[in-house]
């Protein structure tokens, strides 16, 4: 591309790509805009004097590296442009982190034996890079190794099994548990983006097939209700309205540790609680250690602990839970468990409440 | 369920030679082919695909990402060879509303259903008109009764399947994964009825 003969090359790739903001109308269009240039840039290459003794290979990576330029320059653009993609994207997100609260693999019909913790984390770790990359082939080669992983290990089980080989019955189950694992960035955005930029005659046969099921796998879980879980109304709303709770609970956690008041030795203390990685120093302190600039942090755990207190009790009078008999339950339990065992308790009370 | 022995078989019959897909005599043409399959799951819907690939086994062949989607080439008689895509879908019903994002666009479609179960046959009904309505027109349908090892345990007869197909201008025949009768000629007959 940089020797002089390939100048009317360049020039036409700049004007496309300098051209492009100003007469976008919407991402539909945009998409059909970029495919005929690609389309028209390719039968300008394989007529180009450059390549008149090119192999098939070699113009084909012309091509995807052309794809990937002018991508990258027009990425702003054209990756969640609307501000209706970017409410879906919240929307989709926000669904799946109340489902990872209580959506288990056997509400999915998963069988036991691909019930595989290891690899289902590998899978989502990829699905989780989506982001990293610009062009859609980058993207779609992260929904290709997220698919590669669940397959190998259906391939591995079955034939270590003898278990009937696996194909779509126990393969979409697993993509829709690894996509809720992950809860992918912007999902929706990315799988239009790839639908709309990716080269569409990339687009074909196996990856086609693969993007395909996690469309499904999106679908699916936008729509989850009840009936598509095969859970009891009642029970699946119970479920979502703990999630949600319990998802505020975590969201208002500070981030950190409380920084402590610069300057000055630090407060004299025996301990420091902790509480999920949070630092509640003022435990063991007395009252003669306390100097007058500590008590803004006070305050501040204070409303913190007042926050939360407030929350666990309304979430434990919605599911009749007696709040003394909880805590004599988790009165020999560590600190760091707390959490988890309040969320089991909720949990089976939950069911409990439910037959009741 | 319907499969025997451990797969991948890499020792079952080899008909390399009909992997002919970057045949570039002048006068072959090679069509490529989008095939769906529906049906119930347990019905053995992966079984035939894998029946089918694994037959003709050419290990030479790239080895495919999975089960869900394989593709076959196979040669006809004039010298045209039709490249297979095969697309399982799952067939659980929760998964029932999401088939269409799998037809769209396919040229064929094969509706499976096991032989000993009535109630994959009703559900095999539903695929059908399912199909009708929303599938491309002119899409090729088969109706495919499977299991047919099991016919001690026959629930649907074969003369109900035939009656129903006809009414629905469906191509019929009846499989056994297990033991691979039919598989072939089921994807020959798909093959010699494309346009």
């Amino acid at each position: 591309m940089r020797r002089p003969a390939a100048a009317d090359l360049v020039r036409s790739i700049k004007s496309f790509i300098i051209s492009f903001p100003f007469q976008t109308s919407n991402a539909e269009d945009d998409g059909k805009k970029v495919q005929e240039f690609l389309t028209m840039m390719e039968t300008t290459i394989k007529e180009h004097p450059l390549w008149a003794h090119a192999t098939y290979e070699e113009i084909d990576s012309a091509i995807e590296g052309l794809e990937k330029y002018i991508m990258t320059k027009l990425f702003t653009h054209t990756f969640a442009s609307s501000s209706e993609d970017a409410k879906l994207d919240l929307e989709i997100s926000e669904k799946i982190c109340l489902l990872q609260h209580f959506i288990k693999p056997d509400h999915l019909d998963v069988p036991k034996v691909f019930q595989n913790e290891a690899s289902w984390l590998f899978a989502a770790k990829e699905l989780q890079k989506i982001n990293f990359f610009k062009a859609p082939r980058d993207k779609l080669l992260c929904i290709m190794n997220c698919c590669r992983i669940i397959n190998n290990l259906l391939l591995d089980i079955s034939m270590t099994t003898n278990h009937t080989p696996a194909g779509a019955d126990d393969f979409l189950p697993i993509l829709i548990c690894v996509t809720i694992k992950a809860n992918p960035p912007q999902l929706h955005s990315n799988l239009k983006y790839v639908q709309l930029y990716r080269k569409h005659s990339k687009l074909v046969s196996e990856v086609e097939y693969y993007l395909t099921n996690l469309i499904s796998a999106k679908t699916f879980i936008t729509n989850i209700n009840a009936s598509s879980l095969s859970m009891d109304e009642s029970d699946f709303h119970r479920n979502m309205q703990l999630a949600r709770l319990a998802s505020e609970i975590t969201v208002n956690e500070p981030s950190g540790t409380v920084q402590l008041s610069e300057g000055g030795p630090p407060i004299v203390r025996n301990k420091d609680i902790y509480v999920d990685g949070n630092r509640y120093p003022f435990m063991e302190a007395e009252a003669r250690d306390l100097r007058l600039e500590d008590v803004q942090q006070l305050l501040g755990l204070y409303r913190q602990v007042v926050t939360k207190y407030r929350m666990l009790s309304e979430a434990l009078r919605q599911l009749s839970v007696d709040e003394n008999q909880l805590l004599h339950v988790l009165n020999n339990h560590q600190c760091q468990d707390v959490k988890e065992k309040i969320k089991q308790q909720l949990e089976q009370a939950g069911n409990s409440g439910g037959t009741k | 369920m319907g499969c025997s022995s451990s797969f991948p078989d890499r020792n079952a019959g080899r008909l390399a030679s009909l992997n002919s897909e970057s045949s570039t005599a002048p006068e072959s043409k090679n069509l490529r082919v989008k095939l769906v399959l529906l049906g119930d799951s347990g019905v053995g819907k992966s079984c035939i695909v894998i029946r089918f690939v694994r037959g003709q086994f050419d290990p030479t062949s790239q080895v495919t990402v999975g089960a869900s989607f394989l593709s076959q080439t196979l040669a006809l008689q004039d010298s045209t060879t039709v490249k297979f895509e095969i697309w399982d879908t799952a067939g659980q019903e929760r998964y029932a509303s999401l088939a269409p994002l799998y037809y769209r666009g396919a040229a064929v479609a094969v509706v499976v259903y096991d032989i000993t179960s009535p109630d994959t046959f009703k559900k095999a009904q539903y695929w059908v008109k399912e199909l009708q309505k929303h599938a491309t027109p002119g899409i090729i349908m088969a109706l495919v009764g499977n299991k047919a090892d099991l016919h001690e345990n026959r629930a649907v007869s074969s003369e109900d399947a035939l009656e129903y197909a006809d009414n629905n201008g469906m191509f019929f025949i009846e499989t056994s994964a297990k033991t691979a009768d039919n598989i072939n000629n089921l994807f020959e007959e798909i093959a010699k009825r494309l346009p």
